[in-house]
């Protein structure tokens, strides 16, 4: 007994030495193809604002869910428009989401024989490619829309492989499981992969655009103005400079 | 309704629970009998994917089944085997996964048999394998039936492992977990409740034969 | 004529300890193992069967050499053809009495075997029931029965009427006699019960921490042990009856009934189950002739 009530007390002692000095004030639900641009973001946030935040990463469907549910999340950035969307007709945010960038689509590869391009997917080295499941990523329904295009999908059918997310893709390319795949811009160039193998990006001409859309959730809604704060600065010049070399585009 | 995943689930768990069974009974009759020092280290290793997180033997899969690793290739160049992103990589997923499962049912059922039970079969003459199959496996039903069926639950339950390797790819690897998974991601909830209703109907009436028959109650029923 | 020299390093209950025996049975004979638990004969049973394996030994029945292990000779118990009684019988569960027999069955042997060891044994009207539904007497009975199915000439009991009450001994005593007589066995049998062993046996090896301290006749080995000594039997308090004056203690020696005359300072300390000893200092024995 005496042994434990030592115990909790170190272990509050523990938590009230770790407690940061300010509060977070902002969480912010974030799409994992977003998580590198979004941290270099939400520091330059920080340094201009002072006002904390905090990520949730993950994907777009779940923090969807999450937030249906209920969760504590004040701004949402997600892969694309129609989760968002949902969210809104739900009355579950202050406005419908709004673009404020488009993510790229790259092929990917970490073997040594293969020239990442289209024509090489055919190639008979190329025995899985990745792709995330297109009906829950958005990036997996660019890839297949590229596939379509270009009429590969059907002789290309019995290569793919789905994962359940962009950054499962990530793990089947980057152990070479699947030879190449289709991932987000942001992944290649982010600082952690960057150099890891071979890449192209793809002519976005070839897939709608993978919108990245930001709503305002109506929790705390007159709280403060510090999610307004962060909208904002989204589409500042400053977060778009990171935007884009992360490679993101933005429309003109 | 797609039924695909569905199939492919029991399909995957027969498959397993089958194999399983040819390689745990002698697994277990090996370890309830030796007296080598290397027992310990067997069972430890029998009972490691209770305790390991299934993305931690879902991440090994993935290194150990890559083309680009020794095991994987070899595989592939000796026998044109490709596990991952096959229903053949599933299926040794799957047997690892639930290896303690089938192999601690056998093992307790073998070791609280009388010892004299053996002997006496090797004293008439018996083979060891006339022994274990006339003797001991028919005075270990219950424990059979516990291995059998925990196995088999346990493939259809699986979900960690399968998402790591599988690929989702319709007919071959796209289970049911995986199925529901996609479909709540994709915020589909009737499809994913459709799928779900099912597998527990299926499940909750193999589970309650098995307890059943193992209370004796079946027998009564049948009557 | 079987010769048994054997050596084998055993963890008995007060430690390690070394088997270590050098002994002849002859053929046709029924020979006891004696001594306290932990003296190794139950080791013994078990070499000879081929169960457990002596560090060195030497084993030839008639000749044959089923254990040699200077020249790398050692029969499996399958190639032995022995029958052996376990303590707790091993009759399997999961069939019939008949279906244990015929369990048993070699593929050369007829089935009739079969039903008459099941007419001997007097197992006519238990040998659709399962071993679980019979008492321990004939359970008993079943197991020597199956023992001598595949007709051994060596048959091996560990001590496989000890956990029986005293008028089921008796008739198994009986049986076993009629079997050795009649399958013409050598037979090895482990008891700890006296009379049993006066009754049944003809030659009997003492055993004391692996080692054998004495053998021979019976009566010899046992009568010379009491001889050293005063008159005195251990035995189990039956019965304590008070009449007049004095109080009557009935004790249960071996198989008979003794009535000992006790004050009532001695009866206090008594009850009914407790093990006793029953000695007489002065006393004169009268001796009859009974064989």
């Amino acid at each position: 007994m005496k042994f434990r009530r030592f115990s909790v007390s170190l272990l509050l002692l523990a938590v009230l030495a770790c407690r940061p000095s300010t509060e977070v004030k902002l969480t912010i639900a974030v799409a994992a193809n977003m998580q590198y641009a979004i941290s270099e973001i939400v520091e330059a946030f920080t340094n201009k604002t002072e006002i904390q935040c905090n990520l949730i990463i993950g994907s777009s469907g779940k923090l969807t869910a999450q937030i249906k549910e209920g969760a504590p999340y004040d701004v949402f950035l997600s892969a694309n428009m129609k989760y968002p969307m949902e969210l809104f007709d739900d009355g579950l945010t202050t406005a419908p989401p709004k673009v404020y960038a488009n993510g790229g689509l790259v092929l990917w590869t970490q073997s040594d024989q293969i020239v990442p391009s289209l024509t090489s997917l055919t190639n008979k080295d190329v025995k899985h490619i990745a792709l995330a499941n297109p009906e829950i990523a958005p990036y997996g329904r660019a890839s297949i829309q590229v596939l379509r295009n270009l009429d590969l999908h059907d002789t290309l059918v019995e290569k793919l492989v789905y994962a359940e997310s962009i950054s499962q893709t990530n793990q089947f390319i980057s152990t070479g499981v699947a030879q190449i795949g289709f991932t987000a811009k942001s992944v290649v160039l982010s600082p952690d992969l960057k150099g890891k193998g071979k890449w192209k990006t793809l002519d976005p001409k070839y897939y709608d655009p993978v919108q990245q859309g930001i709503v305002l959730t109506r929790r705390n809604e007159n709280r403060d103005n510090s999610p307004q704060r962060f909208f904002d600065f989204i589409f500042s010049e400053e977060a778009r400079k990171i935007l884009e070399k992360y490679g993101y585009s933005m429309d003109e | 309704m797609n039924w695909d995943p569905l199939i492919l689930t029991f399909k995957l768990a027969l498959v397993t629970t089958a194999l399983l069974f040819l390689v745990s009974l002698p697994l277990a009759y090996w370890l309830t009998y030796t007296k080598s020092k290397f027992k310990p280290i067997a069972e430890t290793l029998v009972s490691m994917p209770l305790v390991l997180p299934p993305t931690v033997l879902g991440f090994y899969f993935l290194i150990a089944f890559s083309p680009n690793n020794f095991f994987g290739n070899w595989l592939d160049q000796t026998f044109g085997i490709q596990l991952v992103f096959s229903f053949w990589g599933l299926v040794l997923a799957s047997m690892i996964y639930s290896l303690p499962f089938m192999v601690h049912p056998l093992q307790s059922g073998l070791s609280g048999l009388p010892n004299s039970l053996k002997e006496a079969s090797y004293v008439m003459g018996k083979s060891r394998f006339q022994t274990l199959v006339k003797v001991l496996l028919p005075n270990i039903k219950s424990s059979l039936l516990t291995g059998i069926v925990l196995a088999f639950a346990h493939t259809i339950g699986e979900f960690g492992v399968v998402l790591m390797i599988g690929g989702s790819i319709p007919g071959s690897t796209k289970v049911a977990s995986i199925a529901i998974y996609e479909e709540v991601e994709a915020l589909n909830y009737t499809a994913a409740n459709t799928y779900s209703l099912v597998l527990f109907a299926i499940t909750f009436g193999i589970l309650l034969l098995v307890y059943l028959s193992n209370g004796g109650y079946l027998k009564r029923f049948l009557k | 004529m079987i010769e048994i020299k054997l050596q084998k390093a055993l963890n008995g209950p007060e430690g390690p300890m070394m088997l270590s025996l050098d002994i002849a049975i002859d053929k046709g004979k029924l020979v006891t193992l004696y001594g306290p638990s932990g003296a190794g004969k139950t080791s013994t049973l078990r070499i000879l069967s081929g169960l457990l394996k002596p560090d060195n030994g030497y084993i030839a029945v008639d000749g044959r050499i089923w254990l040699d292990t200077a020249k790398g000779i050692d029969l499996k118990p399958q190639e032995r053809g022995i029958g052996y009684v376990f303590q707790d019988y091993a009759l399997f569960p999961h069939l019939t009495i008949r279906q244990n027999l015929e369990f048993g069955l070699k593929k050369s042997q007829p089935r009739e075997v079969v039903s008459e060891l099941i007419h001997i044994m007097e197992l006519e009207n238990i040998q659709d029931r399962k071993p679980n539904t019979l008492s321990g007497g004939q359970q008993q009975r079943v197991a020597l029965a199956r023992a001598l199915v595949q007709r051994p000439k060596l048959l091996l009991l560990d001590e496989p009427l000890s956990a029986l009450d005293f008028g089921i001994r008796l008739k198994l005593q009986n049986y076993l006699q009629e079997v050795h007589k009649t399958y013409g066995l050598t037979t090895v049998l482990i008891s700890h019960d006296i009379g049993e062993i006066l009754k049944l046996s003809d030659w009997t090896f003492k055993l004391h921490h692996g080692k054998v301290i004495q053998q021979g006749n019976p009566t010899d080995v046992f009568t010379q042990s009491s001889l050293s000594g005063k008159f005195k039997f251990k035995g189990e308090v039956i019965q304590i009856q008070q009449e007049d004056v004095v109080f009557v203690v009935s004790v249960l020696i071996q198989n008979e009934l003794v009535k000992i005359v006790a004050q009532e300072s001695e009866v206090k300390e008594l009850s009914i189950g407790d093990t006793v000893i029953v000695a007489s200092k002065a006393f004169n024995p009268i001796i009859y002739k009974i064989k």
